[in-house]
């Protein structure tokens, strides 16, 4: 435990604080240890916690393999869900960076095959007439060469059939997408003979016929021996390229409200009624960013009995009260009022009654999933449905880092229940002995109730989420 | 008696919006805020009666609070008026009754707490009953006539349908039903405990809304009886409906075009009942029948003062606010205002 939670209430500073001067591993188990204690908690703290620690993992390890970098990310990740599953988030971001530290491992590795093929093109005629199939990473266990090559390097062979041992329990997913469907100018990381699959083939054969001739064989070892040269200078990058990814990655988590409250004059009209609910940065920095030019008014239902409190906050001071960060040094917030909207604040129970007069509905979000769902604070189900049934349109707001390639096949694990006692007080021994207290703190609302979903990518409808989805996370990492 | 009310077009609901600090009214309810409620017996007029001062008082701090529950006590303290009341020489009872004692009594019981349908229908009704009385008829006849009538219509309107629409409703309850109620209503209370009293074997889900937490008193009652209850609010309602076999509900007035007036929050309950195809069954008195037609919750309603929205520690979190509005230089159209309902 680093000294500042002594005198601090650990949090989200303060773990941000800690990371500087503590040692990785002990940085993680302070993480894992604020996430199951909840003290840090949704969406945005939960991002901005994982994204640094990440950095930090990726900063202090120390060999040059990717393949063990890769390992190491996801091993750290693992964890980090398993402490809390519900924060989607934390998996997210882990998952992206997988995915960076797999493109910039592609790119190297790409940048390398073409220098290898042009010196590998001039001395053997052979290759321009036969084209180089491509090979599945599982066949360098299986295939002719392996056993014709050991001869001319067998430390070599012995190095890489110890990695594709490691491999094997490791990496399902990876060995089976590559061997399912052997794509041709598949990119290839997992063993060294994915390096030598020419870019141009047009072959989508596996069967290794090129190589079968004792020419092939020869350039092979050639190319065995510049490719190990080559390695050890390239890998030294990646690290340093990871490093500049993930801090795009922080900053993409910094700008995203911004670039969402861009898109609000396109939605908002002059004199409009809007209704939202529970308190929401990215909510309040939209309706702000509409509010310098057009006068509306804002319905704001208050999410008794958990977010009642922040979103009370939320109206007065335009911030959260709990919520603690350093962007609160940088830009003063104002509340919509100071903005010259009139905010009308209402209980959850008034959401029907008043939506014939509402005209648009914008909603925050816990997470948004992959099927255009999203998982919200308790009651927005409820906002949603009035919604369609009096034909308003809904709208949610949303980072694209909130959105998770997760399909929710079960919706009842998503849901987290809270404290009863913010519904009953304790002090009701009675009332509290004899009958069960429900508090969910998360309503599932299904794709058919929204109408759109702005990110900081723009406005999209929730049946294209699963196109941004497969643009920002890899499919070999989807389940950790 | 009894109404079922299967679609979402047949709820309605009261809703009410006054405005805290801004000077101007608010737009969405302006039309909706009356007089500011009376709390006091200060200034009140010398020809209310006791009975009915104390009434006015229960009425205003929600001790009495159900519609049902309203008409009856309303009736009875007009008893005690009627008891009391003797007619000034020159004048007939017919005549002076209604219009010099009855009139400022009533007036005081809505500066309290808006008239529901129900206490509505009940005043009419009276006022008809004193008007038809023969002038022949001596005082004393006139007073024990009315006595017994009131006595008659709370026993006949509201006791007697109370019995069989409970009745009735407790047999719609099958074994292993999971029955789904909104906040609290008496006759939907009876009904649950007639059933389990009958044997079967049910359980109860509770959904219940801010400020007043109606719904606590009954979750409690039902627990003492022995029934199996879940309790939550209004923001958990789409999970509790996932349980529900079906939904009970009570009502403050049935509308001529079919639609359903009762707490604000029920159009919620009817609408999620809806989707999942569950029969919503209204445990609904004639007394409450009215000529009234509503196509929504805002253009009549009752309005309660928004600071009851509020805990004390909220109220002062909102005195800040104050000086911000009345400075002039401010261009602050309107401030936070707090809407606040209950059913009428």
């Amino acid at each position: 435990m680093p000294p500042t939670t002594v005198t601090v209430a650990p949090g989200l500073s303060s773990f941000l604080k800690s990371l500087k001067n503590t040692p990785v591993d002990s940085s993680i188990e302070h993480f894992i240890a604020l996430l199951k204690r909840r003290q840090i908690r949704n969406s945005r703290p939960c991002a901005i916690a994982t994204t640094q620690l990440l950095l930090r993992v990726v900063a202090e390890f120390k060999f040059r393999d990717v393949d063990k970098l890769l390992r190491r990310v996801r091993e750290v990740g693992q964890r980090l869900i398993a402490a809390q599953p519900r924060e989607m988030v934390v998996g997210n971001i882990v998952r992206r960076v997988l995915g960076l530290i797999r493109e910039v491992a592609e790119d190297d590795a790409e940048v390398d095959t073409n220098a290898i093929s042009d010196i590998g093109n001039s001395p053997v005629p052979l290759q321009s007439e036969f084209p180089r199939p491509t090979l599945a990473s599982s066949m360098s266990t299986f295939s002719p060469l392996r056993y014709g090559s050991t001869s001319m390097d067998s430390s070599l062979h012995q190095s890489e059939s110890m990695s594709d041992q490691g491999e094997l329990p490791h990496r399902p997913p990876l060995l089976t997408s590559h061997t399912s469907y052997s794509v041709p100018n598949a990119p290839m990381v997992t063993s060294l003979f994915g390096l030598f699959s020419h870019p141009d083939s047009p072959s989508a054969s596996s069967t290794p016929t090129g190589y079968n001739s004792p020419n092939g064989k020869g350039t092979l070892t050639a190319q065995n021996l510049e490719r190990l040269s080559e390695s050890t200078s390239s890998k030294a990058n990646i690290k340093a390229e990871v490093q500049e990814g993930i801090k795009e990655l922080m900053d993409e988590l910094e700008q995203s409200d911004d670039l969402i409250a861009a898109n609000a004059l396109d939605h908002i009209h002059s004199n409009e009624i809007i209704l939202t609910h529970s308190a929401s940065t990215s909510v309040q920095k939209f309706l702000l960013a509409a509010a310098k030019k057009r006068k509306f008014t804002v319905v704001h239902a208050e999410a008794h009995p958990n977010d009642h409190h922040a979103t009370h906050a939320m109206t007065l001071t335009g911030t959260k009260r709990d919520y603690d960060d350093d962007s609160d040094a940088e830009d003063r917030w104002k509340p919509l009022t100071a903005a010259g909207i009139t905010v009308v604040m209402i209980p959850d129970s008034h959401v029907f009654a008043i939506m014939s007069r509402v005209n648009k509905v914008i909603l925050a979000t816990h997470t948004v999933l992959a099927n255009g769902g999203l998982v919200a604070a308790a009651g927005a189900r409820v906002i949603a449905k009035a919604a369609k049934v009096h034909q308003t349109p809904v709208v949610v707001v949303s980072g694209v880092y909130k959105l998770s390639p997760v399909y929710p096949f079960d919706i009842e694990e998503l849901i987290e229940y809270g404290d009863a006692g913010n519904v009953v007080p304790y002090e009701d021994g009675d009332f509290v002995d004899k009958v069960d207290v429900d508090n969910p703190l998360y309503d599932y609302v299904p794709a058919d109730l929204v109408d759109l979903y702005i990110t900081n990518l723009g406005g999209h409808a929730p049946s294209y989420l699963y196109r941004i989805v497969a643009d920002h996370y890899r499919v070999e990492d989807i389940n950790l | 008696r009894r109404r079922q009310s299967l679609s979402i077009a047949s709820t309605k609901e009261p809703k009410g919006e006054v405005k805290q600090y801004a000077k101007q009214a608010f737009g969405l309810f302006g039309h909706l805020s009356g007089v500011p409620r009376n709390h006091s017996l200060v200034g009140v007029s010398k020809e209310v009666h006791p009975a009915v001062l104390a009434l006015g008082l229960q009425y205003s701090s929600y001790v009495i609070c159900g519609s049902t529950a309203r008409c009856v006590s309303m009736l009875l303290a007009f008893k005690s008026v009627i008891e009391s009341y003797t007619t000034p020489s020159g004048t007939a009872l017919a005549r002076n009754l209604v219009s010099h004692v009855l009139s400022p009594n009533i007036e005081f019981l809505k500066s309290c707490r808006a008239i529901s349908i129900s206490q509505g229908n009940a005043i009419r009704w009276l006022k008809d009953l004193i008007v038809k009385i023969d002038p022949s008829v001596s005082e004393s006849e006139a007073k024990s006539h009315l006595l017994n009538s009131i006595d008659n219509f709370i026993l006949q309107r509201i006791t007697a349908a109370d019995e069989l629409i409970s009745l009735n409703a407790s047999q719609k309850i099958q074994a292993g039903d999971v029955i789904l109620t909104y906040a609290s209503s008496s006759i939907v209370q009876t009904t649950l405990i007639k059933a389990h009293k009958a044997g079967t074997p049910f359980r109860v889900v509770v959904v219940d809304s801010k400020p007043l937490y109606e719904g606590k008193r009954l979750a409690k009652t039902l627990a003492k009886h022995g029934l199996q209850v879940s309790y939550g609010l209004i923001s958990s309602a789409s999970h509790a409906i996932k349980d529900a076999t079906k939904v009970f509900l009570g009502a403050s007035a049935m509308l001529s075009n079919g639609r359903l007036y009762s707490r604000v929050g029920t159009a919620i309950i009817a609408m999620l009942a809806d989707e999942r195809n569950i029969p919503v069954i209204v445990l609904c008195e004639s007394v409450k029948f009215t000529e009234r037609v509503a196509l929504d919750s805002i253009v009549g309603n009752e309005v309660a003062p928004s600071e009851e929205l509020l805990s004390e520690a909220e109220r002062d979190v909102l005195v800040p606010l104050k000086p911000l509005n009345r400075d002039p230089s401010s261009d602050i159209a309107a401030d936070k205002s707090d809407a606040r309902t209950w059913w009428m």
